[in-house]
């Protein structure tokens, strides 16, 4: 049932000027003094879209990717520089709550000049009066003047007017954050009759389980412009792929800066903890492990890795006094301090005796299985009779991410299926 | 484009009850918490009268018949007119937030200011009308005349306000060079002296000031009990109607950067 267009955005663009310092008074104006002083700054870069009537959209992207300007210019806020955009039908933003609010008026009198706001008649605002007031749960309070009342009574009575307006189309910007658990739960019981009421609602929010939870489409927006849009659990795991992504290059980004300051000489915190004496690291110093690097799938040295990629740990060492035989290990501990998982040469049944003095040793995963979460590396050599040459607890710190959703440490194959007994 | 303006002023009359809340809104915060409250309305002009009174026929040693009148119905209409005016320019910018973040008429905030402002005078009769009946002045038919000045008035503030408020959006100037106009215009208008002071000349040009046959009109209707000189506002009239067609377009163009320029 793909029934009428209520919102159609047709090619729309919207760049804004970034003034290096907003010239306002009428002398710079008219001498044009800095008026070249600027950036455009395209916000929303030709985008299509067409809303259909009854549909729940959210829209995703990290910040500054034109979302919010996108809704502006669907509330009319703002207007675009190229394309149109035709709306059929009365919006209420739940963008700006409690609009007009004065803190010397009454909860009841402000629901009147709020309400107006919103383009009601006095008689709309009177048939709904009661509804309002019954939602916001502000009972007799309602009487006293908005100063008195605390954050989340104002925030309360200022959602209930907002979601009472009983709109065509409802925009809402990143506040369903508002209130205790309960006022939440009745928010999105009203916007779930919205939807059966065949409203339209559009949702800019970061909380991709509301989106999840709510949303018929979701699109995703980055740069100004649609990057996907689809079913949500499609485009979702697309964004968040992206996301985790876009977190490890940061986090990639954070632990070069580190490498560079230490190779200043300036003591980071790994170093201070491998060589501070802290009872981490013990062993007879025979054979060393003079460095240890993990390397994401490009090969890249870094702290920060995505889940289901190739993994290589490198152990560097150097032999002092040869020993007979020799047995690395790596293992994972998770924030808990507690192992998750161990494994070294000898129980893998690979005898390593004639190494050169100095070598690299390198622990392949192909395909990293573990859940997103923080990891710290344990990296030892021990002798035949696994007395320890060199063992380092906790070497370095480092972070995985996955889609995978699970709870725990590790990813596992699965699939569910129901085994129906009585069939049969 | 005729469409159009049916649609903005459909739209206006659709939002008419935002304008209501935010000209009550206004006209009760604006004394609330002070101890004389909402008589301030009324104390505000007679103090004003009072000096202007005691002052002015001292400095021009003129000889108006019952000066404190004479100021009186001259001065209400004039403070509507500036205070609108004021008000308005800043209209728009004091009320940023609504502006960036929700939908509504624009041309509701200076009209609002405006409204409010007209309120205030209105108010102001109630003791413009006691205090000529105690001074001897006998009120004529004529005074039915008064809705029809007031509302000339109405609109030549509201032209100026749209215009005003539109502007000081991006010119912030506007505000201090407002504040120096208008004092200039109190004395371009006969509100503290009749305009037969001025030698003949410099009344003729005087004369063009669109304020003037207002003022004089209210002074004829409720001070003179004559009915006003239609010629005379027929020209403000005018003058009123074109500023709010210009202030309309003014605000139209300028309107739709607002939350940008905010």
């Amino acid at each position: 049932m793909k029934s009428e267009t209520v919102i159609s955005i047709d090619n729309v663009s919207k760049k804004f000027k970034i003034y290096k310092d907003k010239p306002l008074t009428m002398k710079e104006k008219l001498l044009r003094l800095r008026s070249n002083d600027y950036e455009d700054f395209k916000a929303v870069d030709k985008i299509s879209l067409s809303i259909y009537k009854g549909e729940t959209i959210s829209l995703i992207g990290h910040n500054g990717c034109g979302k919010s300007t996108l809704l502006k210019l669907i509330t009319k806020i703002l207007y675009p520089d190229d394309g149109a955009i035709k709306v059929s039908g009365r919006i209420s933003s739940l963008i700006e709550l409690g609009a007009g609010f004065h803190p010397d008026f009454t909860g009841r009198e402000n629901i009147y000049t709020n309400a107006s706001i919103f383009g009601l008649s006095k008689k709309e605002i009177d048939n709904k009066l009661d509804e309002i007031i019954a939602f916001s749960e502000l009972g007799h309070f309602i009487d006293n003047p908005v100063r008195t009342y605390s954050s989340g009574m104002y925030m309360r009575l200022a959602f209930s007017v907002a979601i009472n307006v009983d709109p065509e189309i409802l925009i809402i910007d990143e506040i369903l954050s508002v209130g205790d658990e309960n006022f939440q739960k009745k928010c999105f019981e009203k916007i779930d009759k919205f939807k059966k009421n065949g409203a339209t609602i559009v949702i800019v929010t970061h909380d991709l389980g509301t989106v999840e939870k709510i949303s018929d489409r979701v699109i995703w927006m980055n740069a100004g412009k649609i990057v996907e849009e689809g079913k949500a659990d499609q485009v979702l795991n697309s964004y968040k792929q992206h996301m985790n992504g876009k977190f490890v290059e940061q986090k990639q980004i954070e632990y070069e800066t580190l490498i560079d300051s230490e190779k200043e000489g300036v003591t980071s915190f790994h170093e201070a903890a491998v060589h501070s004496g802290d009872g981490n690291n013990w062993g007879s110093k025979e054979v060393l492990i003079t460095d240890v690097r993990i390397l994401n799938k490009n090969g890249t040295k870094t702290n920060a890795v995505i889940a289901q990629e190739n993994m290589i740990i490198e152990i560097d060492y150097a032999i002092d006094k040869p020993q007979k035989e020799y047995i690395f290990g790596i293992g994972f501990y998770n924030s808990d301090l507690s192992l998750i998982y161990g494994n070294n040469t000898e129980i893998d049944k690979i005898k390593l005796e004639d190494l050169e003095r100095n070598g690299t040793l390198q622990f392949h995963v192909p395909s990293l299985n573990l859940l997103s979460g923080l990891y710290k590396l344990n990296v030892a050599v021990v002798d035949e009779t696994h007395r320890a040459l060199d063992f380092y607890k906790y070497y370095m710190d480092f972070t995985v991410v996955s889609t995978d959703k699970s709870i725990g440490s590790f990813s596992i194959q699965h699939s569910w299926t129901i085994k129906n007994e009585g069939a049969k | 484009m005729k469409g159009m303006l049916v649609e903005r002023i459909r739209e206006i009359f659709d939002y008419r009850q935002m304008l209501v809340s935010i000209v009550r809104k206004d006209l009760r915060s604006r004394y609330k918490g002070s101890f004389l409250g909402f008589l301030w309305t009324f104390v505000n002009p007679v103090l004003q009268l009072t000096i202007y009174s005691i002052v002015f026929p001292f400095l021009l040693r003129n000889n108006q018949e019952n000066y404190p009148m004479f100021l009186f119905v001259a001065l209400l209409p004039w403070i509507f007119f500036t205070t609108s005016l004021q008000g308005a320019t800043t209209s728009v910018v004091a009320n940023a937030n609504l502006v960036k973040k929700i939908y509504f008429p624009r041309v509701i905030l200076p009209l609002s200011v405006v409204c409010t402002n007209l309120v205030n005078y209105i108010y102001g009769l109630i003791i413009v009308f006691p205090a000529l009946l105690f001074t001897g002045v006998s009120l004529t038919f004529n005074v039915l005349w008064l809705p029809v000045i007031l509302f000339i008035e109405f609109v030549f503030a509201l032209g100026l306000a749209l215009i005003l408020s539109a502007l000081y959006v991006r010119f912030r100037d506007l505000e201090h060079v407002m504040n120096i106009l208008t004092m200039i215009w109190f004395y371009l208008t006969p509100i503290v002296f009749a305009i037969s002071i001025f030698p003949e000349s410099v009344a003729e040009i005087i004369g063009y000031n669109p304020m003037v046959p207002i003022i004089n009109g209210f002074r004829d209707v409720l001070l003179y009990g004559n009915a006003p000189n239609w010629n005379e506002l027929l020209y403000s009239m005018i003058v009123a109607i074109m500023t709010v067609v210009i202030g309309f377009v003014v605000f139209e163009k300028n309107e739709k950067t607002f939350a940008e320029d905010l």
